[in-house]
């Protein structure tokens, strides 16, 4: 693989670079300011990219609803107004949907990303036919639409007695195979070395798992902590046909109700879809930090 | 061990995620609680009431709800259902006994029908009125499903357009215009302001539907045999209806690509909107840029529109107890002083007659539209009620029209795709297909 | 103690080992390791089995029946499968499907890449606010998606339209000509699924060794070259996740159809799970929806394997 042996070299030279560098320094510096301003052009032709969409809709949701689809178009709402806020707050029971729906992609979150973490070593670091074929399994329960296995789903979790409960929302999002995935990708790239020192050295295969590949994945646990709570936090239709009791209703139920028959109100729509959106900011801005922290592979690495 | 890393960043990020562990493990001991010990203890006092429907539409409801508690200590509780998803999980809670024990659904599922409660008391007193057109009845006589209100599909015109054009327009049912005449108005409305389109039209068959029969045709009809069919005055109105959709008339991305035309409408850029009663209070909120005014229906020369039940009212039997109680409350409900409320609060267009609604609304547009329609209704052909009618015969049988293939096939024909009578050929099939003999 | 020290000692053969694990030999050393891998599979075992094996089987037995959702279902054989491989229409699904996966599935990967490599270079100023920028689409549901990229492509009062018309082009049929619309569905499903490639690649190449880059460019090797050759060698196995979960997710796609042009024109977008709901479940036919989407799931199946056969031949080369 060229790959690797190139990494090989680079290796090898690295010993040698390090002593060359302050000859260097002044070509390096130069070359530096280079590549900050391609960088960052680059970087903020895409953020604006992607931004203006998102600015028309956070824009609007300021607009009284007489304003958003009047023409000419305008971007910048003529007259600020929060009325579109106010009515989605007061449209129902915001503050209890928003405990349940914490509490489910909290509690549905911690479970699976343990049971994927489990999955995902036990995919990459052992090797016999009945693990192939349960990868496979694995594979296959992303491959049906969700239509079709909702009625049938319901049947199971009537008949288990999860019906118009929390855990009937939160038990069969557990499982899933992006999460397994990225763990068993994950546990590939740890050399197969650390697994056979600490063997050698008499430890069991469970502890090797939990005191040294577990603490090992923190990236992956909290990238996949992101995607498991973005997920759950706008579940909708399942909560809606498992839970029968409005106290126990989850938020994307509440933000439903506002997409009528036969109009949308669109200003109350805009701005309970903004609200609903600002824990998931926060969450994703906390746990990226940790994410995108310097020294998070230099146990395992070198 | 140089595999536990620096001590300070990540032993807060264990200790943060250790709470929220321990917070979920709480919480699904609650979970797992609190879903086995509710609705035992005093259910003879309680009532469940489903429905889907806007905030402000819930509001009627509730001051009836609370006025009950007030006068026979019964609680009703509401839960508002969101509209896609209801019909589905009605379906589910009848699979899973949980069932509420009134709701206010879009229609009625062969399901469920074999659990709702007789209505017929509440019809048969005379002092409501209630419109009997409108209830499901079965071959027994039980009264399955009384309408919370009555929909009509109804015509939308920019004021301000035609004023500016000073073009007139009819404001009173018996001078109305036909299609064509409309349609050469909006034309001379459109080229004198600059508008984009003379008139969008809902995607929906309910308002095609209405077209064709104030064009004298049946639209898709079944014979005493129920096999179904539909007539030649169907198929011109038809016709004339894809020729609208040609991007000046009308755009065509609403009914092909599902464009909305509620907020083409709203921009102010069209001439006119085909669409129904239930649009009134959404405007007298959200168009504030231009004068808007319901117009009586065309007559070509049929008056009619398509008329619908709203919400179905029904109730579930649940229990003895509970199934006498859900019926006291609608008994309740239906009695004129009660369901007058309702239906000024909500903005109803009432199913009893002789109420004379008083509707809060501050805009006048909104005032004369509720008027309109109100004066319009009794003029109907009987046909604007067929379908509604025949939808009830359906499920009773067992029978459900999920899907209606107008708009698909239509839009095929619009597209291209297909000619218009390839595409009433194939909605024709989709009807015998689907709730045919 | 000795843990660490092995693997520290261990660390120079790594990269050969770690890209390429050879198979045969790993077989033979852990092949007695049965039942610690059973432990640790065991809670997903049982939720395989309890939502996705029964609910599948009951759906798997609709499609051999004439089951409508209501009342007892027939068996009626394989005749569901038999008038799915008959109908054309499934087939220009299935067309129509395959374009768009082929469309999104390259654009995505490359653009979330990109962006990817650009979140976690030193060299980029502004992160943490274009670190916000990047995620929110992937929050914003499928129906906001749908209503805000009407506005810019709207083909009667969309943005881009006005802008066209004003600049004194004429208007471009964004909604009513078949590919342009699909073109729309294509960006808007790029702009929101963007995100979740991009932390995948961002968890991975955080995961690259810092030391590697040091080295190389050290060595002078410039950020092209240090992308080619480290970041993209080391970051194969999400690469290949990436490439797997959009191209299923892609081949599913629904709701943003269903939100942007409603299958439209007519029905010529159309995609597969599209044509699932509107001739099955919405009028009823839960038996022929429960087959298309079995057949659906075996054309699936066939590209994960492929996909991961090509994997697996490039990774042992």
């Amino acid at each position: 693989m060229s790959a690797s042996s190139d990494i090989l070299r680079t290796g090898a030279l690295a010993a040698e670079g390090r002593r060359r560098t302050p000859h260097r320094k002044k070509n390096i510096a130069s070359r530096q300011i280079g590549r900050h301003l391609s960088a960052t052009t680059l970087l903020w032709v895409f953020a604006i990219g992607f931004a203006f969409p998102l600015l028309w809709f956070v824009l609007s949701s300021f607009k009284p609803s007489g304003d958003l689809f009047s023409y000419p178009l305008t971007l910048f709402p003529k007259q600020w107004t929060l009325s579109g806020y106010t009515t989605a707050w007061q449209s129902f029971d915001f503050a209890q949907y928003f405990i349940n729906t914490i509490i489910v992609a909290c509690v549905t979150t911690v479970l699976t990303v343990a049971a994927s973490c489990a999955s995902g070593y036990a995919l990459a670091k052992y090797q016999n036919r009945w693990l192939k074929v349960f990868f496979v399994c694995i594979l296959a329960t992303t491959m049906l639409p969700t239509e079709v296995m909702l009625a049938p789903s319901f049947l199971v979790i009537r008949d288990l007695g999860l019906y118009n409960a929390l855990a009937g929302i939160i038990v069969p999002s557990i499982l899933t195979a992006t999460g397994v995935l990225m763990f068993r990708s994950f546990f590939l790239t740890v050399p197969d070395d650390l697994v056979e020192a600490a063997r050698i050295d008499g430890a069991r295969e469970l502890s090797i798992f939990f005191r040294i590949m577990v603490p090992l994945s923190r990236p992956i646990m909290l990238t996949l902590a992101i995607f498991s709570f973005q997920w759950r936090w706008n579940d909708y239709i399942w909560p809606l046909l498992v839970l029968n009791d409005p106290s126990k209703f989850t938020l994307q139920i509440g933000i439903q109700s506002i997409v009528g028959a036969q109009n949308i109100n669109w200003s109350v729509l805009l701005g309970a879809s903004v609200i609903s959106m600002i824990p998931l900011v926060i969450l994703y801005l906390v746990f990226q930090k940790y994410v995108m922290g310097a020294n998070i592979n230099a146990g395992l690495k070198d | 061990m140089t595999l536990k890393k620096s001590p300070t960043g990540p032993s807060r990020l264990r200790r943060a995620l250790a709470a929220v562990a321990a917070v979920s493990a709480a919480a699904i001991v609650l979970a797992g609680c609190s879903s086995s010990g509710s609705s035992s203890s005093d259910s003879d006092k309680k009532l469940t009431l489903w429905l889907s429907s806007s905030a402000a539409q819930q509001a009627g409801y509730d001051q009836l709800v609370k006025e009950y508690k007030q006068k026979t200590g019964v609680q009703v509780k509401i839960v508002n259902i969101p509209y896609s998803g209801y019909s589905t999980k009605l379906r589910d809670a009848a699979q899973a006994n949980a069932l509420p024990d009134i709701a206010s659904v879009p229609a009625l599922d062969p399901i469920w029908t074999k659990k709702l409660i007789d209505l017929s008391s509440i019809v048969d007193t005379k002092s409501n009125k209630i419109n009997k057109n409108f209830i499901a009845k079965t071959s027994d006589g039980d009264v399955l499903a009384i309408p919370s209100d009555v929909t009509a599909s109804g015509l939308f015109i920019n004021k301000s357009l035609f004023e500016k054009a000073g073009v007139s327009y009819p404001t009173s049912p018996d001078k109305t215009w036909t299609w064509e005449e409309f349609i050469k108005a909006a034309d001379q409305v459109r080229e004198s302001t600059g508008a984009k389109y003379d008139l969008t039209f809902d995607a929906s068959p309910s308002r095609l539907r209405a077209m064709v029969y104030e064009m004298g045709g049946k639209y898709v009809h079944a014979d005493s045999s129920g096999t179904f069919s539909t007539d030649k005055k169907t198929q011109k109105a038809v016709d004339y209806f894809v020729s609208l959709n040609n991007d000046t008339i009308m755009p065509k991305s609403v009914w092909t690509s599902g464009a909305d035309p509620s907020a083409l409408f709203q921009s102010g850029q069209v001439v006119a909107y085909w669409s129904g009663v239930w649009q009134v209070s959404s405007f007298a909120e959200s168009i504030t840029k231009f004068d808007w005014a319901s117009v009586p229906t065309p007559a070509q020369p049929v008056q009619a529109s398509d008329v619908n039940s709203g919400g179905l009212v029904v109730g579930f039997n649940n229990s003895d107890s509970e199934s006498t109680a859900a019926k006291a409350f609608l008994s309740w409900m239906y009695k004129p002083a009660q369901y007058k409320k309702l239906t000024e609060v909500n903005g109803y267009l009432p199913v009893e007659s002789g109420l004379d609604p008083q509707y809060p609304f501050k805009s006048t547009a909104a005032q004369d539209a509720f008027k309109l329609y109100n004066d319009e209704l009794p003029l109907y052909a009987p046909i604007s009620g067929y379908f509604n009618q025949a939808q009830t015969k359906w499920v009773l049988n067992g029978k459900s029209l999920t899907t209606d293939p107008s708009v698909t096939e239509l839009g095929k024909a619009i597209n291209g795709q297909e000619s218009t009578s390839e595409a009433l050929k194939n909605i024709v099939d989709g009807y015998n297909q689907q709730v045919g003999k | 103690m000795t843990v660490t020290g092995t693997a520290a000692t261990a660390a120079p053969e790594r990269g050969t080992r770690t890209l390429a694990p050879g198979p045969h030999r790993r077989r033979v050393r852990l092949n007695h390791y049965t039942i610690a891998p059973l432990v640790l599979i065991a809670a997903n075992v049982v939720l395989f089995a309890l939502f996705f094996v029964w609910p599948a089987v009951i759906g798997f037995g609709y499609s051999f029946t004439d089951y409508t959702g209501v009342g007892d279902p027939t068996f009626i054989g394989g005749q569901n499968y038999v008038e799915l491989v008959g109908d054309p229409s499934f087939y220009a699904a299935l067309l129509r499907t395959l374009l768009f996966t082929v469309m999104v599935v390259p654009l995505s990967f490359v653009v979330s890449l990109f962006i990817a490599n650009l979140m976690v270079s030193d060299y980029a100023k502004g992160k943490p606010v274009a670190r916000v920028i990047f995620f929110l689409p992937w929050l914003v549901s499928p129906i906001i998606t749908g209503v805000v990229w009407r506005w810019l492509f709207g083909e009667n009062f969309g943005l881009v339209n006005f802008v066209i018309e004003s600049l004194g082009g004429k208007a471009v049929p964004w909604q009513s000509n078949a590919n342009l619309s699909l073109m729309v569905v294509v960006f808007a499903a790029t702009w929101a699924g963007m995100a979740f490639s991009m932390l995948l690649f961002i968890a991975a190449i955080k995961n690259v060794p810092t030391s590697y880059y040091e080295a190389a460019s050290l060595d002078g090797a410039g950020p092209v070259r240090l992308f080619f050759s480290i970041t993209l060698p080391n970051i194969a196995p999400t690469s290949f996740i990436v490439v797997l979960l959009t191209t299923i997710g892609t081949m599913k796609e629904y709701a943003l159809f269903v939100s942007l042009n409603n299958g439209g024109p007519g029905t010529e977008n159309n995609l597969l799970v599209q044509y699932i709901y509107q001739t099955g479940f919405q009028r009823g036919q839960i038996g022929y929806a429960s087959a298309a989407s079995f057949v659906l799931m075996i054309i699936l199946m066939a590209i994960a394997l492929i996909q991961l056969a090509v994997n697996k031949k490039a990774g042992s080369r």
